[in-house]
């Protein structure tokens, strides 16, 4: 399964890459802001993204709504060092989105978050 | 009652009396009566409600005017049924006019010159000389039917009447008695209010006086005509009654004239400010200099800005033609302005000495005018403070996550890869990198929350520390002394943003920091030898600091040519 990374810290995108790749996912790039995200997405057409909420140029949430209208859209998995209750309960958050906290980041819970159908 | 609503009164009483007499004199004519004692009457009358509704039309007078147009209503009711045909209301009505005529002789007499009688014992008069007029008229109208009674149709002058009428009444004697007490007390404060007249004040009450006395003479001469029993009127006599009716409105307007010509328009300008409420005084100032396009710039010596009296700023910079400017108080510290009609500047001397006369309610308005912009200023720092408070913890939760929450995730990350064996050595020093950049970051934002040298160690060594990290050399001089936490946080942070200012846009090679106790007031300077032109724009971070230090009632100064550096002063007030 070929799996996109997108966050504007370096360290982190870098760790993620190796969690995820232990996982036995296969990260086929990286994107550090919404602009690249979406470009890579195009480019490459991963099975999955692995998206930061917060996004230096414009928010996750819009680049998640983007990617689920293309045909063949990857399946996201929203990521974010807030924790689920700091959104609130009546967030709205993109449908068909898996949300998961930086915190609770494991390969067994990435495994579950982004194989689930 | 009202200014407006006593001259509005005044004039309508006047009318009504006006009515009534052409009334009477129509039907005197119609009598046959055509003498030069009628035309007397007649004139007499129009020239009384002419002086009363002339009074007033004064401003300050309505009251006075009030008081006259009733005596003269009351008179002219008395006269009136003089050979009126006898009905009982007319000589009800009469009789109550002719009981209280007296009362209103007084009452206009003692209320000269404001139309209030304020003395008690003036008012004691007045009140019992209406209790009078209505029991020695009104005791009568109790037992006398005039349709039973042919004989006592009223054959009587305004203030006398000749005994006939009732002297079978024995409260006819009383009366008498009672009438002539009230005369002697009347004449007594007429005396005592001459005698205790200022020398200048006395000959604004003269014709008055002399008028009353004059009456009084009359009355006395006629009571002994007839006590004498001299038959029939004699003709002198009743060209001395009719001469009242004129005299005496005469008398208060020329009292009235001498206290107008004593005051002059700047007299009136003083009264008119009394009465001026805030916001007024430029109308006031417009009004007696006779220029309606006048405009009223106060100074604002904090602003070194004229405002009008809302406190909007007024442009004196640029005069247009026809235009001219005249400033009142000493040069270099003006109270006011005056924007008029140049015409007026040959009357430099009104100008200047209404400006005088203003000064008082001028410092008033400007007082206001002050505390309005001050008040403003404060609303508007206040909302800055508390935006700059929430933009201060927005930007505190978004350094936690994108900062030291970051590295520690990344951390966790890190612990876990190599807790399940899939880590190397060169994870291991990325983890410890992770780790050390965290504490620094946080150390850097618990610094910038507070310092814990500023409290452990004073101004003096946290101002040195924050030298010691700034890209730009900095040397920091005064001495080290502790102040109020208040004023020391308050101060640091002042001149750790100036510094940071000074990192980001001066392009300085040197900065020079330094504090001074003058006076009870802590004088910081922070001078570098950048590029300069910094200026306190509204929502700059130089904004910031003013507000900062104007929360400790400190005092703000920038000086930054372009080209020259840049150099604040900051004066803060620290108690010893």
């Amino acid at each position: 399964m070929r799996v996109l990374v997108v966050d504007d810290h370096p360290s982190f995108r870098r760790l993620a890459a190796r969690l995820l790749a232990e996982a036995g996912f296969a990260v086929v790039g990286e994107a550090a802001d919404a602009e690249d995200a979406v470009r890579e997405a195009e480019r490459l057409r991963p099975d999955a993204v692995l998206l930061d909420v917060v996004l230096p140029d414009r928010s996750g949430l819009a680049v998640a709504r983007q990617l689920a209208q293309a045909a063949g859209a990857p399946r996201v998995v929203l990521t974010s060092s807030r924790s689920r209750s700091d959104f609130g309960d009546s967030f709205e958050w993109p449908p068909g989105c898996r949300f998961l906290p930086k915190h609770e980041l494991t390969s067994a819970r990435l495994r579950d978050a982004l194989r689930e159908p | 009652m009202t200014a407006h609503r006593a001259r509005s009164a005044s004039v309508g009483l006047g009318v009504v009396t006006l009515a009534l007499w052409v009334m009477d004199v129509v039907r005197q004519l119609q009598l046959g009566i055509a003498d030069s004692g009628l035309a007397f009457y007649a004139v007499a009358g129009v020239a009384g409600v002419a002086v009363a509704v002339a009074v007033a039309r004064q401003p300050g007078r309505e009251q006075m005017g009030l008081v006259l147009a009733g005596w003269l209503f009351v008179s002219v009711l008395d006269d009136l049924s003089v050979d009126w045909p006898v009905s009982r209301t007319a000589t009800t009505g009469w009789m109550l006019a002719h009981g209280l005529a007296p009362a209103a002789y007084g009452l206009m007499v003692l209320a000269y010159p404001s139309g209030r009688v304020r003395a008690r014992s003036e008012r004691a008069l007045v009140g019992l000389a209406v209790a009078f007029g209505l029991v020695w008229m009104g005791a009568p109208l109790l037992f006398f039917h005039p349709g039973d009674c042919t004989t006592c149709a009223p054959r009587v002058s305004s203030l006398l009447y000749t005994a006939t009428t009732f002297d079978y009444l024995p409260v006819g004697q009383a009366s008498w008695a009672a009438f002539i007490a009230l005369g002697v007390w009347f004449v007594a404060l007429l005396v005592r209010r001459l005698r205790a007249a200022p020398p200048g004040a006395r000959a604004t009450l003269l014709p008055l006086g002399l008028a009353v006395f004059f009456a009084a003479a009359e009355f006395v001469a006629q009571r002994i005509v007839w006590l004498g029993g001299w038959a029939g009127p004699l003709p002198a006599l009743d060209w001395v009654d009719r001469a009242n009716a004129l005299v005496l409105p005469l008398a208060i307007f020329a009292g009235l004239a001498a206290i107008r010509s004593r005051r002059g328009p700047l007299g009136d300008l003083v009264v008119e400010l009394g009465r001026a409420r805030p916001g007024e005084v430029g109308r006031a100032l417009s009004g007696t200099l006779g220029d309606p396009t006048l405009e009223l710039a106060l100074w604002l010596p904090d602003r070194r800005a004229f405002v009008d009296e809302a406190g909007e700023p007024v442009d004196t910079t640029s005069i247009p033609d026809g235009r001219a400017l005249t400033v009142i108080g000493p040069p270099g510290e003006p109270l006011a302005a005056l924007i008029h009609d140049d015409r007026l500047l040959g009357q430099r001397s009104l100008l200047e000495a209404a400006g005088s006369a203003g000064r008082l309610a001028l410092e008033n308005t400007r007082l206001q005018a002050e505390l309005r912009a001050q008040l403003a200023e404060l609303r508007a720092s206040r909302a800055r403070i508390v935006e700059t408070a929430d933009a201060e913890r927005r930007r505190l939760e978004r350094d936690l996550h994108d900062g030291a929450q970051q590295r520690l995730l990344a951390l966790g990350l890190a612990l876990q890869l190599l807790r399940d064996g899939s880590g190397d050595h060169e994870l291991l020093v990325q983890a410890e990198a992770e780790l050390q950049t965290a504490l620094r970051e946080l150390r850097d934002l618990a610094r910038g929350i507070h310092p814990t040298i500023l409290t452990e160690q004073g101004l003096l060594a946290a101002v040195r520390s924050l030298g010691d990290r700034a890209p730009v050399p900095v040397r920091v001089e005064g001495p080290d002394e502790r102040y109020p936490l208040a004023l020391e946080t308050a101060v640091y942070f002042v001149i750790a943003e100036a510094l940071a200012n000074v990192a980001k846009h001066a392009g300085a090679s040197t900065t020079v920091v330094s504090l001074a106790r003058e006076n009870g007031r802590l004088r910081v300077e922070i001078a570098d030898d950048g590029c300069g032109g910094a200026l306190a724009r509204p929502g700059g971070g130089l904004q910031g600091l003013v507000d900062r230090v104007a929360t400790v009632g400190g005092t703000f100064a920038i000086a930054s040519e372009r080209g020259a550096g840049t150099t604040l002063q900051v004066e803060v007030p620290c108690e010893s």
